[in-house]
């Protein structure tokens, strides 16, 4: 078995540990001896290679990085991308990416960028004098499709930890979120919502390394790659997953949620 | 200076040094901002006032890494021709470490008898220093990605530098890193007197760019910049394919030169000193002699001995710094005289409190030269986790890598040493507020 990563812009789009999340799936289908091909989805890719990869990662870019992303993710390209998450090709977009699949980005000063449209959401920015929403994040799974999946892969309640730094907010229209805020601001630290699920792709303001700490994640999406591309469900052996557990019970205990870690 | 500011810059500074005088008696502190803090707001000229009387001119040094060791270095090549120096040493660099520094070395009237100041300034306070302070230099050494929780962006950043020292007398004198395509352009539109430092010594090339990059694109075009090389990050030999822009002729012809400590960015700091002292008169044999006697700053790539083991830090606070440092020290794992390697990741203030930063550093090296990995720190298992992500698959059977961690950083740093053979020397690798941790436990004594 081979799966492709497509790895949105790796230069442009990386400034914070993005490309963990890119890392994590590569080792973990390597130490269960799937084979794995990065593909650089930038400026030299061609529209075509858009639809040769099995999940897309895409991260986080500063702003004059992301407005040559946004020039060079027109038309053809942004057609193949959109109908490959359309069709179900997994994903996972952290830090700014979300803003890019969304409607429109209204900075804090200048104009509108305009988004690909696939999800239905929308980000303001509230003006450089509003502070930005930085700190360690936990947030529950919502999902009920995307729970239940999570449940054969992973023991404890499906919490993703991580850390947002963002100063857009993001509003949901009839995309649903990802998950519901514990600890942390989230979309837009008003209405209690975090991040978006399309399909298979899970968009998320938690930034770059999500998956090495939530390997469930990871897992999920290697399998759901797996059973487009075969159409089969594969069962992922288990990998030894203590330090994940580690890291995860130590920030479950500075934020005061380790009561909430049951074992299945 | 007028009579009143006299005056009254002589009772700013008489309550500082009274404020100093409690904080240090009650041992609430090391007095190293709060006197600063209420002098200034007892006369808000106090800054400007303190840099007109430093008699050869203050040096503002500024840059994401390096601010210390080179500030250091300058001092000890000033010191060692008999001048007398008021530098920040604690490392506080914001306005009001910059105040409580000078006001260390003034008498109780105000008067500040120095020929230089050497101020290691946070680069994000540059343009409210020069708003109203007259330096005589500024040397900036380069600009990587550092606590964007903090700042933000490199290019707001330079272009915030270029606006503030655009105005400034055309008698100051410019010290940048050619090397650096930022700090390059940044020369290009000023009328101050600009001398540059940097490397040509193509054989010190890194054989590819590391991730960590954040500036590959023509500050002046946007084009892609072409490299010839890189030695560092985003430092090296460049040209634009697409405008004029390219590296500036150096003022310094670093092969000549040697350097302090160890690592390439330590030759940076090296050069980046002796520059400067040159244009300030040194003679170059007097720098040289300085330079192969130097003594690390704490923290910065310091030798200690401990228990009869020989023990190097090597501070480390970003992607680019870490990077660094595994070169350091895979350089002297794969000549034998290193196996044992302490990471210690904290996430506090003075740290950046987000360690994603981590999965942007190649850790990669570290493990495939094998020998020991202890992790320790606030964030013990997210540098486990990076660290576990970094072998080889499958595994080398030449050079295994074993992965110690232990949240507990005494007992952590107790197996590191325990680990490290008589002959060798173990390598700790902190973060900022790590560093002041595990120093203080290797020597007994709190520093600042």
């Amino acid at each position: 078995m081979e799966l492709r990563i497509g790895w949105l812009y790796p230069t442009l789009m990386s400034t914070y540990g993005d490309r963990g999340n890119v890392i994590c799936l590569q080792q973990r289908c390597q130490w269960r001896n799937i084979e794995i091909a990065i593909v650089r989805l930038d400026q030299n890719a061609t529209p075509e290679q858009f639809d040769q990869v099995d999940v897309i990662v895409g991260g986080g870019a500063q702003d004059r990085q992301q407005e040559i992303v946004m020039r060079d993710l027109q038309g053809e390209k942004a057609a193949k991308l959109r109908s490959q998450l359309d069709n179900g090709i997994p994903g996972v977009f952290t830090c700014g990416s979300p803003q890019l699949l969304g409607k429109y980005y209204e900075p804090g000063i200048g104009q509108r960028i305009d988004g690909l449209g696939l999800l239905d959401l929308v980000t303001k920015h509230p003006g450089l004098n509003t502070p930005r929403c930085i700190g360690n994040v936990a947030f529950e799974l919502v999902s009920p499709e995307l729970v239940a999946a999570l449940e054969p892969l992973w023991p404890e309640a499906p919490i993703v930890v991580g850390f947002e730094n963002h100063g857009g907010r993001t509003y949901l229209g009839e995309t649903q979120p990802l998950g519901k805020v514990m600890i942390g601001y989230g979309n837009n630290g008003e209405d209690g919502w975090e991040g978006a699920l399309h399909r298979h792709a899970i968009a998320t303001y938690s930034h770059g390394p999500l998956l090495p700490k939530n390997p469930f994640l990871a897992d999920w999406l290697i399998q759901t790659a797996l059973l487009q591309k075969y159409d089969r469900q594969v069962t992922l052996q288990k990998l030894d997953d203590s330090l994940a557990i580690q890291a995860r019970a130590a920030m479950f205990k500075r934020l005061e949620l380790s009561s909430l870690l049951k074992t299945a | 200076m007028n009579l009143l500011d006299r005056v009254r810059l002589g009772a700013a500074v008489a309550t500082a040094k009274a404020i100093t005088a409690i904080v240090k008696g009650l041992k609430l502190g090391a007095a190293s901002v709060l006197p600063g803090s209420i002098a200034r707001r007892l006369h808000p000229r106090l800054l400007p006032l303190l840099f007109e009387q430093v008699k050869s001119g203050v040096v503002l040094i500024v840059g994401t890494n390096g601010k210390t060791t080179t500030s250091l270095l300058l001092r000890t090549i000033l010191e060692q021709q008999g001048k007398h120096v008021t530098h920040n040493a604690t490392g506080a660099n914001l306005i009001n470490g910059l105040i409580t520094a000078l006001l260390a070395d003034t008498d109780a009237f105000g008067t500040l008898d120095r020929d230089y100041a050497i101020l290691e300034v946070d680069e994000n306070i540059l343009p409210l220093v020069l708003k109203d302070c007259r330096p005589r230099y500024i040397l900036a050494l380069n600009l990587f990605r550092d606590q964007l929780d903090r700042y933000g962006e490199v290019d707001t950043i330079s272009r915030r530098w270029q606006s503030a020292i655009a105005p400034l007398p055309t008698d100051t004198t410019i010290i940048l890193n050619a090397d650096d395509p930022t700090l390059n352009f940044l020369g290009q539109n000023l009328t101050q007197t600009v001398r540059y430092f940097g490397l040509n010594e193509p054989d010190r090339y890194l054989s590819e760019i590391p991730h960590a990059v954040d500036s590959i694109y023509c500050p002046q075009c946007g084009a892609s910049l072409d490299y010839q090389g890189v030695y560092l990050s985003h430092l090296g030999d460049y040209a634009c394919p697409s405008c004029d822009f390219k590296k500036h002729p150096l003022a310094i012809n670093s092969p000549e030169w040697g350097q302090i400590l160890i690592g390439i960015y330590n030759k940076y700091n090296t050069l980046a000193a002796a520059l400067l002292a040159q244009t300030m008169g040194i003679d170059r044999n007097a720098i040289t002699q300085t330079i192969q006697t130097f003594k690390a700053a704490f923290g910065r790539a310091e030798e200690l001995t401990y228990e009869g083991k020989h023990i190097r830090i090597l501070l480390s606070k970003n992607p680019v710094g870490l990077n660094e440092s595994i070169r350091a020290v895979n350089e002297l794992k794969l000549a034998g005289k290193s196996s044992v390697t302490f990471l210690i990741l904290n996430d506090r203030t003075p740290d950046g409190t987000d360690v994603s930063w981590i999965w942007d550093v190649d850790t990669e090296p570290l493990t495939t030269s094998g020998g020991t990995i202890i992790v320790s720190g606030d964030r013990t298992y997210d540098m486990a986790l990076r660290i576990q992500y970094s072998q080889a698959n499958p595994p080398s059977q030449a050079n295994p890598c074993e992965l110690i961690p232990d949240d507990n950083l005494q007992s952590a740093l107790k197996t590191a040493i325990a680990r490290t053979p008589a002959d060798e020397t173990l390598h700790i690798v902190p973060t900022y507020s790590a560093m002041l941790e595990v120093r203080k436990l290797l020597t007994g004594r709190e520093i600042l």
